[in-house]
């Protein structure tokens, strides 16, 4: 799925993207959201796309968006994201080439995913997990714990980005439309 | 793998032997002769009785009758092969398998001596090494063809990791005096016999007198080593019998006894003495072979298992190993390998999510985890609320910061970019931008547009433009051929050097429509 993604992806080396052993995916997933790099390039992606965003939704969406963008499709996750803003978008519904492209190519790497993986509390925590994590909620318990590892990693650093951006500019620019938002910059 | 199986057999095989007096044999793990030897040798030191040694021996040469491994291993068949004669051999009071051991390399050896061993056990069990004195001086009459049996010993031993040399050579060297090198050396082995049973024990951490130790050493070599589990199995197999062979020239019975114990090995196997069989192999292993875990454990693990089985246990894959106290059953082991994948996530995921050092315990984790994601998640929609009050001044303070270079740049673009507002947004949703320049003068032209307070334009552009755009290779791509198709309108816009995109999945219809808007738009401005 990863070489698969990458190749889809394309672009944007940035990443420590490209064809990573699955044994060491958490691993990788660490060092992956953890690098400076990864965060200066949402940071990149969030700006671009809430340029053109109105609305605290869209705001939302876009943010998710990009982040998704960053992990180039190398989680489950990350591609639930895209396609499913690709969907809402319809446009991209004909033209996803790449991205059904990785689609397809990460059906075939479907993880086993018994629905009844684990009964008991240990099971019930793990759907919701998998309910909280876009594109996760059939998936056996490593790789759902897998990818809610990155998903964590990734939530972190989107976090820690938006709040960068909405202090700076609540900071930076002075409110002309004397909005109430960002009291505390 | 085979070896493995050689240890469990074999291994319990042994260890029963000795609390029944015994020695089992995997009848059915020919393969396990080795293992026999190892586990005999081991047992032996234990068992203080030659019966038992004898019985290990008898078991030893009719595992010869389990089927031949796959040639994997080459000691495994020679070993087999051997076991196969040996039975023959002990029948007939013909020793031939020199041959067969001398052609391999040490593993053969004990093969060798044990076909020899057997011999004097009269069965047609595999080679173990039973004491010459305890079988009629005709059996040792090969050891005799076989001058080099102590040096075989000695190879066996390093295929093992043991000694055996010493001991075989200390049952042969009472028979044959002249016949072994290594005679006074497996002779001190006889004497020690007591010593040696005592020390089996402590043996892989305790020095015994110097026959025994460099079989415990090599024991605990190869424990460590565990290069092949089965090589511990063997080794253990080689032991056990080992020891038989050393305590039977010291009690000197007479083959009877030693038929007897076999055959009382035989019927040790289904009793369940294994637990003490795995006990001794089991410390045996641990204190030589900590390290050697899967190997050794696997062994009596295979070997505790197997006793609840006669037949050797069914290892189908070796990348896992089992440790002491665990199952050996594939089932157990990919439950147990699942279980680690598992766990190893959950330790990962403990140190990303604060505050989950102190938890432990699956349920309780997870439900940390939950939360956490759950906070994570209202952050970022409470920021994104935050950041669509803020967004406009986003838009300001950024195109300041871009005007400049815009206007340094290309200055016919802050018409022609107005329409592209839409664009960039679309784009950078679902595409990556395959081409950051791109992506910053579509952004930059953004700002522009922005700037131009075209917003509702902008925004219903934006829709069209959007609903236009094809390609998931990026936005660059879109953005590129709108651009192109305003400079074809307009002005010769800064190529961004998507005309390559043009080609693209993109409805370039789609495009004219939309541009055929900016135009009026442009105009009406």
């Amino acid at each position: 799925m990863i070489s698969s993604s990458s190749a889809g992806a394309g672009a944007g080396g940035n990443s420590i993207s490209g064809k990573q052993p699955r044994s060491g995916s958490t691993h990788q997933a660490q060092t992956k959201w953890r690098t400076g790099a990864q965060e200066r390039i949402y940071n990149r992606r969030l700006i671009e796309a809430l340029r053109a965003v109105r609305g605290a939704r869209a705001v939302k969406d876009a943010a998710d968006s990009a982040l998704a963008l960053t992990a180039r499709g190398q989680s489950r996750w990350s591609r639930a994201i895209l396609v499913g803003r690709l969907r809402r978008r319809k446009l991209l519904v004909k033209a996803g080439g790449k991205i059904r492209r990785r689609r397809r190519s990460r059906l075939p790497v479907k993880p086993a995913e018994p629905a009844a993986l684990k009964e008991g509390k240990v099971g019930e925590r793990l759907r919701a997990l998998g309910r909280l994590v876009p594109g996760c909620r059939k998936l056996s318990a490593p790789s759902l714990l897998e990818e809610a590892a990155d998903y964590v990693a990734a939530l972190e650093l989107q976090v820690k980005a938006m709040r960068a951006l909405a202090d700076a500019l609540s900071a930076a620019a002075p409110p002309p439309e004397g909005s109430p938002a960002a009291p505390d910059g | 793998m085979e070896k493995e199986r050689f240890f469990s057999s074999p291994a319990m095989n042994w260890q029963r032997a000795e609390a029944t007096g015994a020695v089992e044999m995997n009848c059915g793990g020919g393969e396990e002769f080795p293992a026999f030897l190892n586990i005999n040798w081991d047992q032996s030191v234990e068992q203080s009785t030659t019966a038992q040694l004898e019985s290990a021996l008898s078991s030893i040469v009719s595992s010869p009758s389990s089927s031949l491994p796959t040639p994997v291993a080459a000691e495994s068949v020679v070993i087999r092969e051997l076991i196969g004669r040996l039975g023959s051999i002990c029948n007939s009071g013909e020793i031939s398998p020199p041959s067969h051991l001398n052609t391999s390399n040490c593993n053969n050896t004990p093969l060798n001596s044990p076909p020899k061993l057997n011999l004097s056990m009269a069965e047609g069990r595999g080679g173990v090494p039973i004491p010459g004195g305890l079988f009629p001086p005709a059996n040792f009459a090969p050891f005799a063809t076989d001058p080099g049996f102590a040096e075989r010993a000695a190879r066996y031993s390093c295929f093992s990791g043991r000694n055996y040399g010493a001991l075989p050579g200390s049952q042969f060297g009472i028979p044959e005096t002249g016949k072994l090198s290594r005679v006074p050396s497996s002779q001190s082995l006889k004497v020690d016999v007591s010593p040696l049973e005592m020390d089996a024990r402590s043996k892989l951490t305790g020095r015994v007198s110097g026959p025994p130790t460099p079989m415990e050493t090599e024991l605990k070599s190869s424990q460590e080593a565990s290069s092949a589990s089965g090589e511990s199995n063997s080794r253990k197999r080689k032991a056990a019998p080992k020891g038989k062979g050393k305590e039977s020239p010291l009690s000197s019975k007479a083959a009877e006894e030693e038929d007897g114990s076999a055959k009382r090995c035989k019927l040790g196997e289904s009793n369940g003495s294994t637990e003490k069989d795995g006990d001794v192999k089991l410390k045996a292993e641990q204190n030589g072979g900590g390290d050697a875990t899967s190997n050794g454990n696997d062994g009596q693990k295979q070997g505790n298992d197997s006793n609840a089985k006669p037949p050797e246990p069914p290892k189908d894959y070796i990348h896992v190993r089992a440790r002491r106290g665990q199952a050996t059953d594939s089932h157990s082991l990919a439950e147990r390998v699942r279980r680690e994948k598992i766990s190893e996530r959950m330790k990962f995921l403990q140190d990303l999510v604060p505050g989950c050092n102190k938890v432990t315990g699956k349920a309780v984790m997870l439900d940390e985890i939950i939360n956490y994601v759950q906070s994570l998640q209202r952050q970022v929609e409470f920021l994104s609320m935050k950041l669509a009050t803020v967004n406009p001044r986003l838009d300001f303070s950024m195109e300041n910061f871009i005007t400049k270079d815009m206007h340094q740049s290309r200055v016919p673009l802050p018409h022609s970019v107005y329409p592209i507002d839409g664009v960039p947004a679309a784009f950078s949703y679902p595409y990556q931008p395959q081409q950051e320049a791109h992506l910053q003068s579509v952004v930059t032209t953004n700002a522009l547009e922005a700037h131009c307070s075209m917003n509702p334009l902008d925004s219903g552009l934006r829709r069209s433009l959007s609903m236009q755009l094809p390609p998931s290779d990026g936005f660059p791509d879109a953005a590129s051929q709108l651009c192109n198709f305003w400079e074809d309108d307009l002005q010769s816009v800064v190529q961004m050097g998507f005309t390559q995109n043009q080609e693209d999945a993109f409805s370039s219809q789609s495009f004219h429509g939309s541009l055929a808007t900016t135009p009026h738009m442009k105009l009406e401005l």
